[in-house]
This record gives structure tokens, sequence and C-alpha cells, in this order.
């Protein structure tokens, strides 16, 4: 049995149907494959097909504790899902505000394997249920507020008119709470909570300015009338309003459908406009060439009555549209991508304003934020690392190196030369890890699909590999730099590409790709006693990432030969030491710093300072201007991790 | 009779392409995937956004299907083996792949989504960069054979086939294809990592079934047009006519599906140049050393 099941008895056909779906499971990964690879999970060999569309996914894939704001976005993917659908969980079993999961395992590919077992005969026995249950959860609820079409900046919980032109205002769905938590498609969920049975899903969101106007008013008439209930429905052309009837008919000046609209008194007034705003979108560009010379600006339009014309011009219909960078008003539209967009990094919600397929502004925060450092009391020293390399799956090698250098400085404690270099094994192993695991985001983000597939499997090997193990997988490593030097298209997608200039903003492979020396490992003495030169380039673009990280895969593997050993850190027994003391670690995306105090051996203050919380910031820039393809390529390759964002 | 055959044949080439499909995304054969996958398909629901434009999103997968079928009744398989030789063979089948453009805007626009309307767009500035591409090499390929027939065509590379009398020709109208049947590199219209599946990704249930059924028979048909133009149809020694057209028509059907995968996505400002800046001078390059090689070498 499964909770999402399609309704219907389970006769003949329908088993079949259902052994069907059973082999051919399709999967919607949440987080996102990053966190997967870095739990060391291969998600299509244990024989789930990954989707970028919920809409195609049967079954939704949760991996890991996720934050309660990435729990909302999932619940909002899984609404989305079409029935019969599934809910897979790996080692976690906080999910609320999702259904109860169907099938829980533990998170490790061999749990992995068992739960798509178990998975298959759920959907073999109980894709179809005679009663279903509908999912319900407060993110998917909606109100309705109301715009003015030309100033979207007027927002208002009842109707009436806009208070700058005094067109009638439009109704629009929102989301009941946080707009923002909304993942995949904000205007356009799939909603039970109306409770249809029925084919055809509701999907309540138009939180972005995507306005087919056409569409909305039918909708308004037929289905929906959220506004309207109770009032009376006529008839009238849109191009010619003194045109009214009872019946829905053409008009008989035009031949023109003619489209509903609730009665009023005042009617003249209150639906002048929506007839405007349905004809202007196809006439924008037109006004614009045709009046482009005037100055608007110096026209007197207030002296205009909008309100009581049947007409209204059309440079005052889009004077107030915002303008693209070539002066042509289009309707703009927010894009939400994440926080499981495939190809971006999971947890990060990336809000692209859009003009066309051009960027016209951008938002992102992280959407994974872990729990604080310290909840307000003293940690143990052993908790305290614990914490903080569950901070960040992407490397947590590195951010348990912190925490112990750190301790370690506070109480005074120097390290042996041998568990130095096991250290700088261990770092540099992850470092290869980490920067394979990018490779293969960054290969999928360019639809380069042998990149993503060879990328993710050298990166599995490496993940625990000793130094044998290590060496052995070189030649690996070197065909792949070799392939990738010679792909075609690879230079011109990127070469150019989310060009940064020096800042001192930037931290790590992004710093040393402009050219600043940037590398906490150069003023490390175990490092410089192996011969460690910090590699850099600069042009600051796509490519030069991309080629700063592929060298950093060969230092790195250099290194460790030079080591010859890998051993993780482990917390030194500091005793009841008090003091405070701060480390400076390279990890793969940039130099963390750590401040700590102990008091009485154990840890009372932190503060963390990673490179991804930097280079959030830098995407506003980045990517503005940028078109659509090449901004989302440009946010991949600085390699952020939403999980070490600190806001 | 015939008709009916062709169709049969259609279908079993949709399988197939599905089973090579699957094997260059995943590396395994499976034979039973698209059958089973097919019908995992239509068990499930197919939600229909609330927003959406109905007639629209209803109409694109089937359009998709319709004019991929259109475009393959002009193709002999072997001599006899075609639906309709009419005389503007070769032109019909640009009329009727235009309605490939036709229905990937309508499936852009209809579900009233952000990724799927960016979709649309994007394969109209797609058909921009390939349109002439697909015209200019079949100009070419008319001209040697004087003659719009697509029988008379393969007729005409009895002696030497396209692929190597007019290579470059070739070359021009497989990345066209591709282009047209948005395969990877050029799958921008449906692009995974940047739209999260484009005009695809409102579809479910069963009318995505179609719509990915018309991908199939549009590539099959893209396919058998490639080989019809340029590798010489049915012709070839000990087989039958038809075993040679479908010999042909997989391998470049293979080809047209591997060679996505070993390649970044285009960025489509590059698309339009190369096309524009060198896929056009070429072709029309290619026009006149056909010309000049029929005059000096008939």
């Amino acid at each position: 049995m499964i909770v999402g099941a399609r309704q219907g008895k389970l006769s003949g056909l329908r088993q079949l149907v259902a052994k069907a779906m059973a082999r051919e499971l399709t999967g919607f990964l949440v987080p996102g494959l990053d966190i997967a690879h870095a739990w060391g999970l291969d998600v299509e060999a244990a024989g789930v097909r990954l989707v970028a569309s919920p809409r195609h996914a049967s079954v939704l894939l949760v991996v890991g504790d996720i934050s309660p704001a990435l729990r909302n976005a999932a619940a909002v993917i899984y609404a989305q899902m079409a029935r019969p659908r599934a809910l897979l969980v790996l080692g976690t079993d906080d999910l609320s505000p999702l259904p109860s999961a169907d099938v829980t395992a533990e998170l490790s590919q061999h749990g992995l394997i068992d739960g798509i077992a178990q998975l298959r005969i759920a959907f073999a026995e109980g894709a179809f249920r005679p009663e279903v249950a509908d999912f319900d959860a407060p993110m998917l609820h909606v109100r309705v507020e109301y715009t003015c079409p030309m100033h979207p900046e007027v927002v208002q919980d009842e109707p009436g008119s806009c208070p700058k032109c005094g067109m009638t205002l439009e109704p629009r769905e929102v989301s009941a709470n946080d707009v923002d938590t909304h993942p995949h498609e904000t205007h356009d969920h799939h909603n039970e909570s109306h409770g249809h049975q029925h084919e055809s899903h509701d999907h309540p969101h138009e939180a972005h300015g995507h306005h087919h106007e056409t569409h909305s008013h039918q909708h308004q008439a037929h289905e929906h009338q959220p506004v309207d209930q109770g009032a009376s429905v006529e008839y009238t052309c849109p191009m010619h309003p003194e045109v009214v009837q009872d019946e829905p008919g053409s008009c008989p000046k035009c031949g023109m459908t003619l489209e509903p609209r609730k009665a009023q008194n005042s009617q003249a007034h209150a639906h002048a406009s929506l007839d405007h705003s349905e004809m202007d979108h196809g006439d924008m560009d037109h006004s614009e060439m045709d009046h482009g010379g005037m100055d608007h600006g110096e026209m007197d339009h207030s002296g205009m009555d909008h309100g009581d014309h049947a007409f209204m011009s059309m440079i005052d219909v889009t004077k107030d549209l915002p303008r693209s960078s070539d002066g042509l008003p289009m309707d703009w539209i927010d894009v939400p991508f994440g926080p499981f967009f495939p190809g971006l990094p999971s947890g990060l919600l990336l809000t692209l304003t859009l003009d066309g397929d051009t960027v016209a502004g951008s938002s992102a925060r992280t959407l994974a934020e872990n729990v604080a450092l310290l909840h307000h009391s003293a940690l143990e020293p052993h908790s305290f690392v614990a914490r903080l390399s569950n901070l960040e799956p992407l490397a947590p090698l590195a951010y348990r190196l912190l925490a112990c250098q750190a301790m370690e400085n506070a109480a005074g404690i120097k390290t042996t030369a041998v568990a130095a270099h096991g250290r700088v094994g261990a770092l540099e192993r992850e470092r290869i890890t980490s920067h394979l695991g990018w490779l293969a985001l960054f290969g999928q983000q360019m639809g380069f699909d042998w990149l993503l597939r060879r990328a993710a499997s050298l990166q599995l090997k490496f993940q625990h590999a000793n130094y044998q193990q290590i060496m052995a997988l070189k030649p690996d490593i070197v065909s792949l730099i070799k392939r990738l030097r010679r792909t075609p298209l690879l230079k011109s997608r990127n070469a150019g590409i989310g060009r940064l200039a020096q800042d001192n903003v930037l931290r790590g492979p992004v710093a040393r790709a402009v050219g600043i020396n940037n590398d906490a490992r150069s003023t490390n003495p175990v490092y410089t006693s192996l011969g460690f030169k910090a590699i850099s380039r600069d042009s600051g673009d796509s490519l030069a990432r991309l080629q700063v990280r592929l060298d950093e895969i060969s230092q790195s593997l250099a290194l460790i030969d030079a080591t010859g050993a890998i051993e993780p850190p482990e917390p030194a027994n500091i005793g009841s030491a008090t003091g405070a003391g701060e480390a400076l670690v390279e990890t793969p995306r940039g130099a963390a710093h750590l401040q700590l105090t102990l008091e009485n051996g154990r840890v009372v203050t932190a503060q963390l300072e990673t490179p991804s919380t930097r280079h959030l910031t830098l995407i506003d820039a980045l990517i503005e201007q940028q078109s659509l393809g090449d901004a989302l390529l440009a946010v991949g390759s600085l390699d952020l991790s939403p999980w070490e964002i600190r806001q | 009779m015939t008709t009916a055959l062709i169709l049969l044949l259609l279908a079993v080439g949709a399988y197939l392409v599905a089973v090579i499909e699957a094997w260059t995304t995943s590396g395994r054969w499976r034979l039973t995937a698209p059958i089973t996958a097919g019908i995992a398909l239509l068990g499930r629901e197919s939600i229909v956004p609330r927003k959406s434009d109905r007639v629209f999103f209803e109409v694109a997968p089937v359009l998709l299907l319709i004019s991929a079928l259109i475009a393959a009744t002009v193709l002999p398989l072997t001599p006899d083996l075609i639906i309709t030789d009419l005389a503007t063979g070769a032109l019909f089948i640009n009329a009727a792949l235009v309605y490939v453009l036709v229905a990937l805007l309508m499936a852009g626009w209809g579900p009233d989504g952000a990724y799927a309307m960016i979709g649309g767009w994007r394969f109209l500035g797609q058909l921009i960069a390939y349109a002439m591409l697909i015209v200019m090499p079949v100009t070419a390929v008319a001209m040697r054979a004087e003659s719009l027939l697509t029988t008379q065509i393969v007729a005409s590379q009895a002696d030497l086939w396209n692929i190597l009398y007019q290579p470059l020709g070739f070359v021009l109208f497989f990345v066209a294809a591709m282009a047209l049947a948005f395969l990877p590199p050029f799958d921008l219209t449906t692009a995974n990592s940047e739209l999260a599946g484009g005009v695809e990704a409102e579809y479910s249930g069963v009318r995505l079934a179609v719509f990915r059924l018309g991908r199939l028979v549009l590539v099959i048909t893209l396919a058998t047009t490639t080989v019809v133009f340029y590798l010489g149809g049915w012709q070839g020694p000990w087989l039958p006519p038809w075993a040679w057209s479908a010999i042909k028509i997989l391998a470049v059907t293979a080809l047209m599906l591997l060679a996505g995968r070993a390649l970044p996505r285009i960025r489509e400002a590059d698309l339009l140049n190369l096309c524009w800046k060198l896929g056009i001078p070429l072709a029309l390059l290619n026009i006149f050393v056909v010309g000049l090689l029929i005059l000096v070498w008939p």
C-alpha cells in the first residue's frame, strides 16, 4: 500500500499497470544529487531513474536530515507529483509536513537498494486503491489578493481600484503563508487541498506576474469565481465595450467572441481595465516603437481620466512597465530555481526575475540552513566536533579538522608530525571528492551526461579510499582531465561566463581563478614542507574556475602521494583546558575560519566564517543581464554549498 | 495496406529508438523498458494545470506526433514501400516538420508555466537557427536528383551516395536535424538543468506518453530522411532493400542519440552564431560545389 495511491480498484488490467509502474520507478531527489553523492548513494544504479520535473516522478526520495524550510519545499514537490506517488525516506524520520513515508531505510547504498525493493512490492500491490486520502499541508493553501495589472507594487486584500491609475485590481492567488518557500513552480502547484478527485487537479498559485490574461478570464468566469460569487455574469466584446449582452455569443461589430464579466452598475469604470490589460500585452512593443520619441514623462497623464474612458492609450498602459536593457517593455516574471533544481546546489533558492530569456534581477538564499553551532549551552569537545562536521555534508572532514585545530590551539596542544601528515592526506582526499562532486553537478547543469556519470562514479570511489586505492585511481583522473580538455563546445560554453573581478570577498578556487593567491595552505608549515604552491589562473570566468579545480585535483593527488598517509582528524584530549583559539582551514570551497573559547574543557562560544557565505553575495551582480542558461552556469561554477552558508 | 505497414514499421522504429535511447543514458540494453515505461505512464494521472490554455495544452502532443507521421508519408523504405510518392516530396517533408515548431510553442504556452513557456520560445529561436540548414542542403540534394521525388533522390545516388558526393551538405543537414528533434546538445527547449524539462515539464500520464512517442517518431522520421537524402536509401549489396533501410536508419538514429551525450549543451547565442555565420555560408558553398560537379561530371 502506498499513501499516494491512485483511486481505483486493483482490477486485472490495473494489476498489470501497477507491476509495470513498480518496475519503472522514476524519482525526484530531495535535497539533490550532490547530497546523494556525498552520502555515497548511486540512485540510478539502484534502479530508480531520476527526473527533473516532479510531474514525471513516481517516487519522492528524501535523503538525510533536512531543514524545516526544505521539508516545506519538499511537500510542495510532493503535491505536484502525479498519482500514484510514493515517499521513500533514507536516514531521517522528521518529515512533517510531508505525509508518513511509504518506505524508510537506512542512509546507505545498501539501505537504498533495500528500500527500493520494498517500494516495488508496495507499488505492485498498492498503486490503486478504492479510497485515497488527500494530501494537505499549510503551505499549499492559498489566499486571494488584489493587484493592479500596471502597478505591481499595489497589492491589497480587498477588491478595489488602483490608487495610481484607477484601474480595477485583479485577483491573484498567493500562498497563504510564506511565498518564498515554494521551490519549483510557484505559480502552478498541484494542490489537493481543494479536495478534487478528478483528473484535472488545481494549481492555485500565480505568485509571479506571468499573466496569460485570456485564460484567467475564462477561468474566473467558468470554474472558479473567486471574487465574483453571487454577481450575475454578462458578456462584452474586448474591442467594443458598448456591446453588452446577457448571453455568450460573438460581437455584432467585429465578430470576436464576447467575454464574460460580472455585471456591475459602474460597469464602464470597472471593466475597461480588464479589457485593456488583455490587449496591451500583444501590442506593447508596438506602442513603444510608435511613440518612442515622445517624452512620456512630460505628458500630463494625471489629467486624463482613465477609468471612465473606454479606450486607454498604449503609452499609459506600458509606461510603468519595467524596461529591458534594449528599451522594450515586457512582462517580467519571477521564476524560482531551487531548492531542488537539477544542476544547482541543493538547498539553494535562486529566484530570477526573467525578462524573456534574460535575467533582470535575482535573489539567492539558502533553505538548507543548519542548526546553530551552539545552542546557548556549552558543548563537550566530541559533540562540538560532530556538530561541525554534520554542518556540511559536502565537506564534513574539512570542518571536522577545523573544529579539532581550533580546540587544540585554544588548549595549546601541538599535534605530532605524523598526525599532521595524515590530516593533510584526509583533507586533500576530501578536496578531490568535493571537486569531483562539483564536476558531476556541473556536468549535469551543462547537459553533459558523460561528465555527470564519470565524475560521480569517481567521486564514490574516492570517498573512503585508502592511500593505495587512491594511487590506483590516478590514471582514471588523468584520463578524465584529458578527455575534458578535448571535449568540443566545453570551452565555448564556459569562456567568458560568470566573469569576476578581483575582490577580497573571494575565497578558494573562485579567488584563485581570478589570480588572487588566497590559499590557507600556503601558510601551513606541513604544506610548505611538501612543496605546496597555490594554483591560479587569471581570466576569472567559469572556464578558469573549471581549470583551477581540475588542476587542484591533480595537485591533491600529488600531495597525498607525498604524505603517504590518510588519517581523519580526531579531537585531541584537551582535559579541562580554558582559553581562546582559532583555526583556518582551506576547505574545498575556500578558507573557513573558526574562533572559539573553551571553559573547563567545554566549548562555550564559537564563531564560524565560511566561504559560501561570502560567495552568496556575488550572485546578483554576476548574473544580471545574462541569458538564463549562462546565469545558471555562472551560479553553478561558484560551487556554493548552501549547507555551510550562515545567514 | 502500405500505409498500415509503414505505420507498423514506424511503431517498431519508435520502440527501437526508445531502446537505443535507454542504452545511451543507462548503458544497459533493456528490451522491455519502452513497453513497461509506456504502460507505467498510461497508468499515471495526467494532470492539467488549472490555468492552462486547454486547447493548446491538449493539442500540442498530438500535433507533434502527427507532424512527424505526416513527414514520414513521403519517405521510401524500399522502391515500393512508400505511402505517397509526392512530386514535391522533398519540400513536403519541410512543410510537415514546421508543425514541430507549432506543437512545441503550443506545449510551451499551454500549461501557463514559466519553464514551459521559456522552453517554447527557445525553440522558436532555435528554428531561426536550423531552418535554413534543413532547406539549403536539401536544395543541393534535389539539384543532383533533378527532382523533388524522394524515390528519384534515392535513385540518383546509385553510383555514389550523397554523403560522399556532398559531405558538407550531410554534416549540415545532420546537425540541423538534431536541432529540429531537440536532441542533446540542442535540447535547449527541454533542458533538464535549465528548465526542469521545459515544454515537457508540465505534462504527465497519457499526455506525456503521447509527447514522448511524438518525439521518438520525429527522431525516426529524421533519421529516415537523412538515409533517403544522403545514405542511398534502400540501396546496398547482398541484403534486401528493406534490410538496408532498417540498418541505415538505426545506425543514424544511434549516432544522433549518442552524439549529444559526450557534449555539453550548446548556448543559444552560440547556436545562432554558428548556424548563421558559419552554417549558411557553408550551405551556399555546398550548393555551389554541387552545381559545379553537376556541370563538369554529369
